[in-house]
């Protein structure tokens, strides 16, 4: 017998693809555009997202998308990266609760209401980041800060490592 | 239903955040992006918080079934047990897909908090030999950072019993010939239904004596009853092919549904009337159930239909099967008479003085599986010719004496019965 997939997975799915192009498009407005090549590949990777949610495919265009951004922005920080981040957010929870089960498989109102709430706090960090970028956008910064953050990030990646089983481990 | 082993580990969800979090810091940091940073933001929070959720505890879990034995069209649950889900926030349950299966919620998957797992509701929609309960249980942390499973539980094989519509018949058996029971006899003895009015003997209870006529005709005079007895029934119940498509409870029914609930219906009536019934199946299983009465025996002969798979006998052949028909057993062969060999053995039992009658169950219409090849015009005009033959071996039957009747429930048999019964009550020329 063939399943139909449940309309909740479906509206999932084009939540998915709306958030990476969300995410991507958010620039526009302020003269970050991308290019047609660009979208239609961060397309296609939102579409494979949607059907296959666990994909490594998935995580590819999200740092796709990341680092179009860097490459685009400088030393600026514009308020589309805030939509942006929420765009990014909605394609991960989206992802996040498309793996819960099979295609078939309704997915309760109360576990999306649940991620809703987790999204958006989540995304609070994203304006707290933006507001502090931007109050120290006018300051000098210097290597050692930077140097610093690297370090940091080093060590939380360690430390993730080493907290983090790998799949199928112990 | 057992349980497999598994363990926690990192999720989609959480590679996916630390990976883009990590590349979009490692890029902010490398190259001075701050607005980077803003953008995976984000996801390095939801990341860490999975990350603090990590579970430490095994859960276990344990499906069951609060039925174990169902008949058609009825429904059970499907309950999980589940132990050391303290770290796990949403349990995940996805039935496996069988054959004449329902499932509820429809796909037989359920998504639950893993306080409250929801159970799954299964009803085998035809009779037979059904798989139940396999399925996959998978278990999510907090912030879906980690996951317990897939892990398989196997199911529970479950033999599911044919329908009986209980209905009681008012057909009686042509030759009751047993002890006690619910038939009219043809000899006189204690039971309820008239016989005649006679003068009184040594040994009659008092309470028989008719005072009306006692007094009319100046001697005592009793009411005398005919006897009640039970009869013997064998089914003979013919699965050597199935023709049609069966689509469950409900649905169309192939010629081996309709045999096999017929079957039922018609154990179950007897039996209902204190007779003693007994089932032959000619099958590869060649599933046997001896004379016996009672609910018990009812059970064992649904038991034995449930197990029944069309085919050819392996080890006997339909001419050298001993019925076990003692006289005035009443035949019931339950076959489309698609098997000359069935047809000739029925004769055979008919020739021995029996009352036979013969359940045609093939349904209207109804057409052999056939694999679809260039041969399938082939295939459709030897049907037509096998259908041919079959008409003129029932028209052959039926001169022979043996009713043939298409199945219509329960009631089927009540005219047919009456008939027997009138023609066994005919006096009888002996010949020789």
């Amino acid at each position: 017998m063939r399943l139909s997939v449940a309309p909740s997975v479906w509206v999932l799915r084009a939540l998915g693809v709306l958030g990476l192009m969300l995410a991507l498009l958010a620039g526009v407005p302020e003269g970050y555009t991308p290019s047609v090549v660009l979208a239609v590949v961060v397309l296609l990777g939102g579409v494979l997202s949607a059907f296959r949610p666990d994909h490594l495919a998935v995580s590819v265009t999200l740092c796709i998308v990341v680092l179009w951004w860097g490459l685009q922005v400088r030393t600026e920080v514009p308020l589309g990266c805030v939509v942006a981040a929420a765009g990014l957010v909605v394609a991960h929870v989206a992802g996040t609760l498309l793996a819960y089960g099979p295609p078939f498989m309704p997915i309760p109102s109360d576990l999306v209401a649940l991620w809703a709430w987790r999204g958006f706090l989540v995304w609070l960090a994203a304006p707290v980041v933006w507001l502090v970028a931007r109050v120290y956008a006018d300051h000098d910064v210097p290597t050692s800060y930077w140097l610093a953050g690297l370090a940091t990030a080093l060590v939380g990646a360690v430390v993730a490592a080493v907290v983090v089983p790998a799949r199928g481990g112990q | 239903v057992s349980e497999g082993p598994s363990r926690w580990h990192t999720s989609g969800s959480l590679a996916r955040a630390l990976a883009v979090g990590g590349f979009g810091v490692a890029i902010a940091l490398t190259v001075g992006r701050p607005a980077v940073v803003v953008l995976v933001g984000p996801l390095l929070v939801a990341g860490a918080l999975a990350l603090l959720r990590k579970p430490e505890h095994e859960p276990s879990v344990l499906a069951h079934l609060s039925h174990l034995q169902l008949y058609e069209g009825q429904g059970t649950r499907s309950r999980l047990e589940t132990s050391g889900t303290e770290d796990a926030e949403f349990v995940t349950r996805v039935m496996g897909q069988q054959p004449f299966l329902a499932l509820h919620p429809v796909g037989g998957a359920v998504l639950s908090r893993a306080d409250d797992v929801r159970p799954i509701e299964i009803s085998p929609r035809r009779w037979g030999e059904r798989m139940v309960g396999v399925e996959k249980i998978a278990m999510t942390s907090p912030w879906a950072g980690y996951r317990w499973g897939p892990v398989a539980l196997s199911g529970r094989e479950m033999f599911v019993l044919p329908t009986v519509t209980r209905m009681r018949s008012g057909g009686e058996a042509p030759q009751p010939i047993g002890l006690i029971g619910a038939h009219r006899s043809r000899r006189v003895g204690g039971g309820t239904e008239f016989s005649s009015i006679r003068a009184f003997h040594a040994g009659d209870r008092l309470r028989r004596i008719n005072w009306r006529v006692s007094l009319r005709q100046g001697t005592l005079h009793v009411e005398s009853t005919r006897a009640e007895e039970d009869t013997a029934v064998l089914l003979i119940v013919d699965a050597l092919a199935d023709f049609g498509v069966s689509e469950g409870v409900g649905g169309s029914e192939s010629s081996l549904d309709v045999t096999v609930r017929a079957a039922a219906a018609i154990a179950d009536q007897y039996l209902a009337g204190g007779d003693r019934v007994s089932l032959r199946v000619l099958s590869p299983g060649g599933e046997y159930a001896g004379y016996g009465t009672g609910t018990r025996h009812l059970r064992r002969i649904l038991g034995l239909l449930a197990r029944v798979r069309p085919g050819i006998p392996r080890d006997v052949s339909i001419e050298q099967i001993d019925f076990r028909a003692t006289a005035g057993t009443v035949v019931v062969v339950i076959s489309p008479m698609l098997s000359e060999a069935l047809a000739i053995a029925t004769v055979r039992l008919v020739r021995r003085g029996l009352p036979v009658m013969v359940v045609d169950p093939l349904p209207p219409g109804s057409v052999p599986q056939v694999h679809p090849d260039p041969a399938a015009q082939v295939a459709r005009l030897a049907w037509r010719m096998r259908l041919l033959d079959r008409s003129h071996l029932l028209a052959q039957l039926a001169a022979a004496g043996c009713p043939v009747v298409p199945w219509n429930g329960p009631r089927t048999l009540e005219e047919v019965l009456r008939r027997l019964a009138r023609r066994s009550q005919l006096p009888r020329i002996g010949v020789g």
